[in-house]
């Protein structure tokens, strides 16, 4: 029974992909739970309203940060891990390591969210859970980022292409974004309100620098690995490549339009986020004329049907996102919920969506097992109802709110009563999303928990297979 | 590309160039703001014996922004009033000037926000809300504002049915109950009572249209405000003052939504909407105001010596549905209100004014030349 080199691969990323997934779809579902908890009390005000634990505020901030750092951190650990090791064909070493350092990461991810709960929270976006988990969650970071890095240097081919360029710069950029942030608001404390650029800076950057670039990396990778042919218009990938690297952290600083920061910040933020139409236009021509010369092919196979649609979906509302940015527009939506309509789209509609998909696509590679087709197909419809749902109505509700807010007429309650209706649909597109997600997870831990550690039961399957 | 080292390191710059600006750039150029006086000697110099701005807040509202941060307060309301080219905040009434990056730099926490879920709170405590009102909002916001998503507080503070010395009442549709706030809710309303962007600095200025107080946002505490005036009155016209003012202050279907152009405190802005207070038009004829309150006012106007030319719609939500009665309360009420003193309005005389223009169609407004010439022919 000789194995072939993508198998001994897989074999040794199985320990570290499989812990690494399991915990990242048990993190899901807690910010499911949070997002709905979130979402109902916007609703009806006095859901839980006795406890503090359960204060507005709180739930939907740790929802945020379960959402990027547990389910965010630990898929792209999993994703990177796998891919990185597939294209450098070379073994994944240190599995033990790799898994003291992930439950080191998701140790932290929950002590610093009980400190968010308990009323704990640092005032910077994204960076809210309680000074003392960042040292175990930077160091944790840092031993896995490593091991990436070794299993990238021995890659037997020298000559690196897209998915690498995409998935090792966003591990480089999360802790010197990091480090940047922690120096300016806890170490060398700016004043006043260079704290909040710098906040901003980072809330955003983190969803720009990080989840992005992972995700736009998985793409490159599997679109022409599944359809078997090369990305239309390779060429420009690199182009587009250093345009988001370039722009993006100068772009997202145009939410300060009009605050009380020098008028340059928000300027440049401005122009830079019209720039980034053309590594948006390079992203959507790669992806689609690629996927779209083969369409049946996406469309049957299940893994791949997710990962357009989160490519669809990241050019439509990055598109939106530009228009959001001029300042004629902004001076309505800026402060609106159409800031909750970004958020969504990018985490769930753009992110996550292209997880699902690469996960479907490694799961049965490394553990022999497949997920079946209608659970499948299930999560793929659920979740494609639940982020159109939610990101409509934050749209429409975003506009509307924006729009109303800019009549001083009206009064505030006026204003707040227009969105309601919308805030009522995002509950139930929770609601589904969340019902969605936990099909996916169970089904998740269904393939991985039963013996993930055994590798000779999974080898007479596949001998039998 | 292909070299690791290299490769990180170019990432590595994408970032440090950007942080150069955002961080570095930013800090050179305003980090180390002090507190100023509101203007300056030609000089340049602060001039001897001048208040400094801002003022750090007191201890203990310091401690209630470390409480306000705790419940994530920031989620829905922003602390920043945006500038006149990039936001209606202004206008909205909620501050006197846009914010500049001097107010923060004695604040601890700064919790600009970016989200306005809730109001803005720049100037929470400049509006007209008392402490206790303050108080009852943070326990239960639903009982004074209906139709509020805010969260209540109830863990804030200690609940009893039995009025007791130090107990603020909440009331509520259904039952009345006696609230103690806890240290915690003292900060807290400490805190945003301390929000205030009151005064001027070297480099902003009041905006232009702005008035002495703020404008109500919240039309529950206006008509809840008892007059004082209103107190020697007989009982007949105090409500129909009373009445007045609640149609003169509401945004919502059945109220007039006259405050946002002549303003809570009938001053207009100048410029564009002419003053109620001490207006030659409101102590004048009657006739022509009740005309204006049913089909409008446009063009130019004469007001105390002033010209004005802007559009009013017919009052009303939807414009012009005002009843009779209402006309007939809004207008007693502004010839009555800061410091006017003129006769009352009935509503027969409204309906019979309204008789002798019912030819004339729903929203044909009147200018003021019309007016004038119609009555000087009577």
């Amino acid at each position: 029974m000789k194995k072939t080199p993508e198998q001994q691969i897989d074999q040794s990323a199985k320990f570290a992909f499989s812990f690494f997934v399991a915990s990242a779809g048990l993190w899901l579902l807690a910010a499911a739970l949070l997002a709905y908890i979130a979402s109902a009390k916007l609703t009806d005000p006095l859901f839980l309203s006795s406890w503090e634990f359960f204060t507005y505020g709180k739930i939907k901030i740790s929802q945020a940060n379960a959402f990027v750092y547990g389910w965010g951190g630990n898929s792209i650990f999993a994703v990177s891990l796998w891919i990185i090791a597939r294209l450098s064909q070379s073994a994944v070493r240190g599995s033990i390591l790799l898994i003291t350092a992930g439950a080191v990461w998701n140790l932290a991810i929950t002590a610093g969210l009980l400190g968010i709960l308990d009323g704990h929270m640092l005032g910077h976006e994204l960076l809210e859970m309680p000074k003392e988990v960042w040292p175990a969650l930077f160091v944790s970071y840092l031993v896995i980022a490593f091991i990436i890095f070794v299993i990238f240097r021995s890659r037997r081919q020298k000559v690196t292409i897209a998915p690498q360029w995409f998935i090792i710069a966003a591990l480089i950029w999360f802790p010197c974004l990091f480090l940047f942030a922690w120096n300016g608001l806890e170490i060398n404390e700016g004043r006043g309100t260079l704290q909040s650029i710098l906040s901003m800076w980072f809330g955003q950057n983190i969803i720009w620098l990080w989840l992005t670039p992972v995700a736009l990396g998985c793409a490159y990778y599997i679109i022409p690995s599944v359809l078997n042919r090369p990305i239309d218009k390779y060429y420009l990938a690199i182009f587009g490549f250093w345009c988001i690297a370039g722009l993006a952290p100068w772009s997202v600083v145009h939410h300060l339009e009009g605050g009380p920061v020098p008028m340059w910040v928000p300027a440049i933020g401005t122009v830079m986020s019209i720039a980034m139409v053309f590594p948006i236009a390079v992203a959507s021509t790669n992806f689609h004329s690629t996927a779209f010369q083969d369409i049946s092919r996406v469309w049957n196979y299940l893994p791949l049907r997710f990962v357009i649609f989160g490519t669809l979906s990241y050019t439509i509302s990055s598109y939106i996102g530009v228009i959001f940015s001029l300042p004629a527009v902004a001076k309505l939506t800026q402060f609106s919920i159409i800031n909750e309509f970004h958020f969504n789209q990018r985490v769930y509609g753009f992110f996550s969506m292209i997880i699902f998909g690469i996960v479907y696509h490694i799961l049965p590679q490394v553990t022999g097992k497949e997920i079946g087709t209608a659970a499948k197909n299930f999560h793929f419809w659920t979740s494609a109802l639940g982020v159109f749902g939610l990101l409509l109505a934050y749209l429409i509700g975003g506009l509307t709110h924006g729009v109303l807010a800019q009549q001083p007429s009206l009064g505030w309650v006026t204003v707040i009563e227009s969105v309601k209706p919308y805030f009522l649909i995002t509950e139930y597109a929770f609601l589904i999303l969340g019902f969605s997600q936990l099909v996916f997870v169970l089904n998740l831990w269904k393939v991985l928990v039963p013996n993930p550690f055994s590798c000779c039961e999974n080898d007479a399957e596949q001998k039998t297979a | 590309m292909n070299n690791i080292f290299k490769f990180s390191f170019y990432i590595f710059l994408t970032l440090a160039f950007a942080w150069l600006a955002f961080v570095v750039g930013a800090k050179n150029q305003y980090g180390d703001l002090e507190p100023t006086a509101e203007s300056l000697e030609e000089d340049g110099s602060i001039p001897i014996d001048a208040e400094l701005y801002p003022k750090s807040m007191p201890g203990i509202a310091q401690q209630g922004a470390k409480d306000y941060l705790s419940l994530g307060c920031v989620t829905c309301h922003t602390q920043q009033v945006r500038s006149e080219e990039s936001g209606f905040d202004v206008e909205r009434g909620w501050g006197k000037r846009p914010s500049v990056p001097r107010d923060y730099i004695l604040q601890n926490e700064v919790l600009l926000g970016h989200n306005r879920v809730g109001p803005d709170l720049a100037n929470i405590g400049l509006r007209e809300y008392s402490t206790e009102w303050l108080h009852q909002h943070l326990f239960m916001p639903q009982t004074l504002v209906d139709g509020s998503i805010c969260q209540p507080s109830p863990f804030l503070y200690d609940v009893s049915e039995e009025p007791s010395e130090g107990y603020i009442e909440s009331k509520s549709d259904d039952k009345t109950v006696y609230i103690k706030p806890s240290f915690r809710a003292n900060r807290i309303v400490a805190y945003l009572e301390s929000l205030k962007q009151d005064y001027e600095l070297p480099e902003i200025a009041f905006s232009e249209t702005d008035d002495e107080d703020l404008k109500e946002v919240d039309v529950t505490v206006a008509s809840a405000d008892t007059n004082d005036t209103s107190k020697s009155l007989p009982t007949w016209l105090a409500t129909q003052i009373e009445s007045g003012k609640e149609i003169y202050m509401k945004a919502a279907p059945g109220g007039g939504l006259c405050f946002t152009c002549h303003q809570p405190n009938g001053q207009g802005i100048s410029g564009q909407f002419p003053p109620l207070a001490g207006s030659d038009w409101v102590l004048g004829e009657k006739e022509r105001l009740i005309k204006i309150s049913i089909h409008g006012l446009m063009g130019e106007i004469e007001v105390n010596g002033v010209k004005y030319n802007n559009v009013m719609a017919p009052p009303g939500i939807p414009p012009g549905s005002l009843t009779d009665q209402q006309i007939a309360d809004v207008l007693t009420y502004i010839r009555n209100e800061w410091g006017n003193s003129a006769s009352a309005v009935s509503p027969e005389e409204v309906a019979t004014v309204r008789l002798t223009v019912k030819d004339r169609a729903a929203m044909q407004m009147w200018t003021a030349a019309e007016l004038q010439k119609e009555n000087s022919s009577d």
